[in-house]
Parts: structure tokens; C-alpha cells; sequence
């Protein structure tokens, strides 16, 4: 799965702790999920698409090895 | 009650039971047993005479109690990801304890026969040796997979 965390955290210019902090994670968690290291849970999915005002499909996109 | 109340309660219960983690200043603790456990160790073992075995003992179940309040008490920041590493490493250190011990003790006769002609006899390893290196995997493969996230 890739995704573009880091582009919609820099539209709303956030650091990465800043964006940890909002959704209750640790800033490691908010890097492995931006380097696509970790898939992050459907209530974590839903809480980055409440702050980004985006569906998750927008920032969250299947690749070919997820299918 | 009926029993869909009786097996929500249930559900409920195994769940809390599950999800229970000390919180984070029990690592503290845990590290202090475990250094306090290691000083006892050695002082039993070169500054105080006779076997004193009743020490050892109570010193093993000691440093064992210190590295299991270790395991279990929460990181700083708790989230997800943090839940995730700690249920591989549990997984990881459940399989190798059982490998180190169905192997170490035929490696431990083995080695001991080739250094000393006639060696030890073959015997099983120890409840102490195994626990202790079951949660000595954990908490080193935690820490590892904390740090390659």
C-alpha cells in the first residue's frame, strides 16, 4: 500500500510530531506509516481522514502486491 | 441474565484481561529489581561464604519478576504500532524459546563432551534458563523492532 501523508501533512504544515500528537500516536508511528513500513489500523485511517478532510482512499492507494 | 449478556460480559472480561499493561514508570521498577537482583547475584557469589541456595533461588525469581514487569509495562507513547511490535515480540521470543529449548541441552552435552573427555551427562534445561531467555528475546527483540520501525 502507498500513500501521501507527507504531502496532504505538508498542505496543512504540520510536522510529523505535530500530526502524531493530533491523532494520539507516537511520531515514529506517523514516519513508518509515511515511508509505507506500516499499515495503519481503519481507526487510524479514519482519524487522518477526519484531519485531512479527504477520504481515505485519497492519501491511502493499493499497489500491484497488495492485489 | 441471558446468555448473550453472559457472553458479552465475557467477551468484555477476556478482552480487559488481554489489553492489560502496567503503566510506563513500572519500567523503572522493573529495571530496578532486575540491576538490584544481577548486585545480589554477584555479591552471593563472590563476597558472601557457603552455597546459600535458598538466595540464588530467590534472587533467580527475583530478576525473573523484574523482566516480566519490564515486558509489561507500557512505552511512553502507547499507540498501535507500539501494540503491534509487542505482540511480534512475544510471537518471536515464544518460538525461540522453544528451539533454545528442544536444542541448547544436546549443545550443552555436545560441547561439554568435546572439551572433557566423558563430559556432563545429558540433562533438560532448567524452568530459571529458559524463562529467562524467553524474556530476555522479548524484550531485546521489542527494543530492536522499536528501533528499526
Amino acid at each position: 500500500m502507498e500513500n501521501t501523508i507527507k504531502v496532504e501533512r505538508a498542505i496543512l504544515n504540520l510536522t510529523q510530531d505535530e500530526l502524531a500528537k493530533k491523532i494520539g500516536v507516537s511520531r515514529q508511528t506517523i514516519n513508518s506509516i509515511e515511508a509505507n513500513r506500516y499499515v495503519p489500523s481503519t481507526v487510524l485511517a479514519l482519524k487522518l481522514s477526519q484531519l485531512f478532510k479527504k477520504p481515505v482512499n485519497d492519501f491511502f492507494k493499493l499497489n500491484a502486491d497488495d492485489y | 441474565m441471558n446468555t448473550e449478556k453472559l457472553i458479552n460480559c465475557e467477551r468484555k472480561n477476556f478482552q480487559k484481561l488481554i489489553k492489560f499493561r502496567l503503566p510506563h514508570g513500572f519500567m523503572t521498577v522493573g529495571i530496578a529489581i532486575v540491576v538490584l537482583s544481577i548486585i545480589g547475584m554477584c555479591v552471593r557469589a563472590f563476597a558472601l561464604e557457603g552455597d546459600l541456595l535458598w538466595l540464588k533461588q530467590l534472587l533467580q525469581k527475583t530478576l525473573l519478576v523484574g523482566m516480566l514487569v519490564m515486558s509489561m509495562s507500557k512505552d511512553k507513547v502507547e499507540d498501535e504500532m507500539t501494540i503491534t511490535l509487542r505482540a511480534q515480540s512475544y510471537a518471536i521470543a515464544f518460538v525461540v524459546g522453544v528451539i533454545y529449548a528442544l536444542v541448547m541441552p544436546y549443545v550443552e552435552y555436545g560441547v561439554s563432551n568435546v572439551v572433557h573427555s566423558g563430559g556432563e551427562a545429558f540433562k533438560d534445561l532448567g524452568d530459571f534458563q529458559v524463562l529467562l531467555f524467553m524474556l530476555m528475546i522479548q524484550l531485546l527483540f521489542y527494543h530492536n523492532l522499536k528501533r528499526f520501525r
